[in-house]
This record gives structure tokens, C-alpha cells and sequence, in this order.
């Protein structure tokens, strides 16, 4: 933990995916988070007040002392950037043109061939009943095997090098951790295929990170007391 | 003088269109090699040691080899900074930069899936022999004029998501957006919208 960090305000929810994947990060980064709860259920973020922050209505954005950030993925940008030299490293060298790019490269590999199925399989098998809503089986399917698919693209690139980037570990890494671990969730050999060892091993090594036993059962939305899943959040806006 | 970049895709495919795009405003030269389609060369053992998801463009720019579309562009504007039109801020700004990988990031979840959604349901899937579904249709564009709310806000405060000036996160949503545009012709002409539309 830093003594000399800004307070960084996390404004959201304690079960919201996004808000988990600043979590990851932060606790990677030894920063103090202080989560600032939203009013999703008296619909607080649709509210003129938050809109001023945060356009599009969703959750989180992020207040270090006025300066105010959204999208989940900037703001870990943001304070890996802010915070280099303390926790793990999880950005290159900005010096190196080639590992930057290599990086970026990563980070759209995450948010494009990642992120959508992970989301869309979590949406429909977990967030939808758990909402008193029904699983659309055909999109189910559509996401589990675009998911799988694109799993086959990551065993290439994780058969050259430990992570996303290389083999060092960096935000594109922990960008897939909370959808990844709701998809396990949901299907819990969906990473240990036989068919994908290196897809295996670098799940085993990223999840394995959260050793603490609270953000583990947080990032499974799981009541860390009583280790069942939570009362569903009928407003969850988990964008 | 710039080297030649080249770019191994397609003309049509949106993801090259967004890398020439990036390439012309920093005045550079690119060639676009075509991807052998026919012989589903995206697909094969050679294409995939270079795009892992055999997907396309890829760039080669003296043997350095990148995908990812917005990555691609990311790196011609930060190698290329000095030249052409600036197209991200100073990359020792914290604050500038966290905005624009704010507005870039928003690109990619707020504005994409829906311009792609429409796109995939009524132009490329008859294109390859399928057939719109119009539920889907719809539904992405009921989800794009929602989120377009969103976008007026901001527009409300600055010129561009790039701020003053345009940045990447606006040139991001060029390809795409046309296409929507071509589908639903007033979807960015929309009164109660006057900054989107501006």
C-alpha cells in the first residue's frame, strides 16, 4: 500500500464487472480504491448529476481529486500509468515503440476477441436468470462457440509467449479476469481444455494472482461469509 | 520520406479501411496487399503464425508485423506523431492521454458493436448469402440511437472525442459508421441531436 497516492474514488458497484476489473488492477497496483456505492436500484446513475460524469449512464467511473475518468479499461490505464513504479508492472516501456505496440495489440485482443463472447455467454447463463429473465439458448450457443473459437486464436499467440504480450504479465492479462472467471463460473473446465494447454496454463497463472481469498469470491460474485452466489442486483447496468 | 507500409487485408474490409484512414492523415504511404480470399488465404498455416485469429489486416512495416485495427492505427500515430494531422496528445500527459483512451475505449464498447450489428445484419450478411434477421436489425439500431444520447452529451462539450481537435477515437468510428449510415440514412441526422449530427 502507498502512503503517497491521491484517493482514487471507484464510483459503482461492489458486484459490477466492470468495477471488479479496476479492483484487479488497483490490488495489483498496492492502490487503495475507495469504492463509492451508486443508487443503481433508485436509478441514481441516470440521474442529470451522474450523466455530467458519466454520459452514457453506466458504471464506474473514477474521481482522483476532481479529475473524473469512465470506461473501466481507461481507468486502469490511467493509474497503471500514474503509478508505475509500485506493485507489479503492468505496462511496457513507453521508450520501446515495438513493445507498446505488441501491447495495444493485446489490449484489442481482450476487448475485441474476448470481452464480447465472455460478456454475452455470462449475460445469458448467469446475470439473465439470476434477473428473473430467460437464457436465449441459440445466443448462449452462439457465445460459447465463438468463445471456444477464438480461444484456438489465444492458444497461438500463448504458445509463443507466457501472456497476451509477451512474457511478462500486463493490463491485457487482467482485463480478461472478471468475465473469464464468470465464464468459469458458468462452464468450469472452459479454459483447462485438453485441446488448449497454453490457454490453460495462462488461466492458471492469471487467476491464480488473486490469492486473496476476498477477491477471489468477489470476482465470483460469491458473499465472501457465506460463499454462495449474492441476491441478484435487478439494476446491475454491468457494462 | 516515409517507408511503405503494407497492409495485408482487403479494400473493403472496414479493418483496412480504418488503418488507410489513420495512414492518409499522418501522410503515409500504404499498400494494400489483397488477402486471397478465394483460396481462403487468411485461413491458412502462414496467415495464422502472423494473425492468430485469421482474421484480416495485418501490417508489415519492415518486418515488424501488428493486427488489431485500432493497434495498427495506435502505432502509425505514435510512431509517425511528428507528421501529418496529431491524432493523440503528448504521451507524457497522464490526464490527456487517460481522456483519450477514455473516448477510444468508448468507441470500442459504445458506438462499435452497434455500427458492426447493423452492418453484419444488412449488408454483409446478404452480401455472403445469408439473410437479415430484422429483429436483430432493430434491435441494434434502437441500442445505437440510445447510445448516441450518450454521444450528444459529450459533444455537448467538446468538438470531437479527440476534444479540440479530431483524435483516433473519431476516425475509429468512421468505417463503421458509414456503413450504419448507409442502412439508416437520418441515424446521425437526428434532431433531438443537433451535436452528434454537427
Amino acid at each position: 500500500m502507498s502512503e503517497s497516492q491521491s484517493i482514487l474514488k471507484l464510483y459503482g458497484t461492489d458486484r459490477s464487472t466492470c468495477c471488479q476489473r479496476v479492483k484487479v488492477v488497483a490490488y495489483e497496483k498496492e492502490l487503495d480504491l475507495s469504492l463509492e456505492a451508486v443508487d443503481m436500484m433508485g436509478k441514481e446513475h441516470k440521474q442529470d448529476a451522474y450523466l455530467a460524469k458519466q454520459p452514457f449512464g453506466q458504471i464506474p467511473y473514477l474521481d482522483d481529486n476532481g479529475f473524473t475518468l469512465f470506461q473501466s479499461r481507461a481507468i486502469c490505464r490511467y493509474i497503471a500509468m500514474k503509478y508505475p513504479n509500485q506493485g507489479t508492472k503492468l505496462l511496457p516501456d513507453a521508450s520501446d515503440i515495438k513493445a507498446v505496440s505488441i501491447f495495444e495489440q493485446a489490449i484489442n485482443i481482450e476487448q475485441a476477441d474476448f470481452d464480447p463472447n465472455a460478456s454475452g455467454l455470462t449475460m445469458q447463463k448467469l446475470f439473465l436468470p439470476k434477473r428473473g429473465g430467460k437464457t436465449d439458448e441459440e445466443q448462449l450457443k452462439k457465445h460459447v462457440d465463438g468463445l471456444r473459437m477464438k480461444l484456438d486464436g489465444f492458444e497461438r499467440i500463448l504458445s509463443k509467449h507466457k501472456y497476451l504480450s509477451g512474457d511478462e504479465i500486463s493490463l491485457a492479462d487482467l482485463f480478461a479476469l472478471p468475465y473469464g472467471t464468470k465464464v468459469e463460473i458458468c462452464y468450469p473446465d472452459f479454459f483447462h481444455d485438453s485441446s488448449r494447454p497454453n490457454v490453460r496454463r495462462w488461466w492458471d497463472a492469471i487467476s491464480n494472482l488473486i490469492m486473496n481469498l476476498d477477491y477471489q469470491n468477489l470476482l465470483r460474485d460469491l458473499d465472501p461469509v457465506q460463499c454462495t452466489l449474492a441476491p441478484p442486483n435487478r439494476d446491475n447496468c454491468t457494462i | 520520406m516515409s517507408t511503405t507500409i503494407k497492409l495485408y487485408g482487403a479494400k473493403q474490409s472496414t479493418c483496412s479501411q480504418t488503418v488507410k484512414v489513420v495512414a492518409y492523415e499522418k501522410g503515409l504511404n500504404v499498400d494494400i496487399i489483397p488477402c486471397n480470399f478465394a483460396v481462403a488465404e487468411h485461413k491458412s498455416a502462414a496467415w495464422l503464425e502472423i494473425q492468430p485469429f485469421g482474421q484480416v489486416p495485418y501490417l508489415d512495416e519492415d518486418g515488424f508485423k501488428l493486427y488489431e485495427s485500432r493497434a495498427m492505427s495506435r502505432y502509425l500515430a505514435t510512431k509517425y506523431a511528428d507528421q501529418g494531422t496529431q491524432l493523440l496528445p503528448d504521451l507524457t500527459d497522464l490526464k490527456a492521454m487517460a481522456l483519450a483512451d477514455q473516448f477510444m475505449s468508448v468507441e470500442a464498447s459504445n458506438f462499435y458493436p452497434y455500427t458492426s450489428g447493423i452492418a453484419k445484419e444488412a449488408i454483409f450478411a446478404p452480401m455472403f448469402g445469408g439473410k437479415t434477421n430484422p429483429e436483430a436489425l432493430e434491435k441494434h439500431r434502437s441500442d445505437l440511437k440510445a447510445k448516441l444520447e450518450g454521444f450528444e452529451r459529450i459533444f455537448a462539450k467538446q468538438d470531437y472525442l479527440g476534444g479540440k481537435e479530431v483524435g483516433l477515437a473519431d476516425l475509429y468510428c468512421l468505417s463503421m459508421g458509414v456503413l450504419a449510415e448507409k442502412v439508416f440514412s437520418d441515424i446521425f441526422d437526428d434532431p433531438a441531436k443537433p451535436n452528434v449530427a454537427r
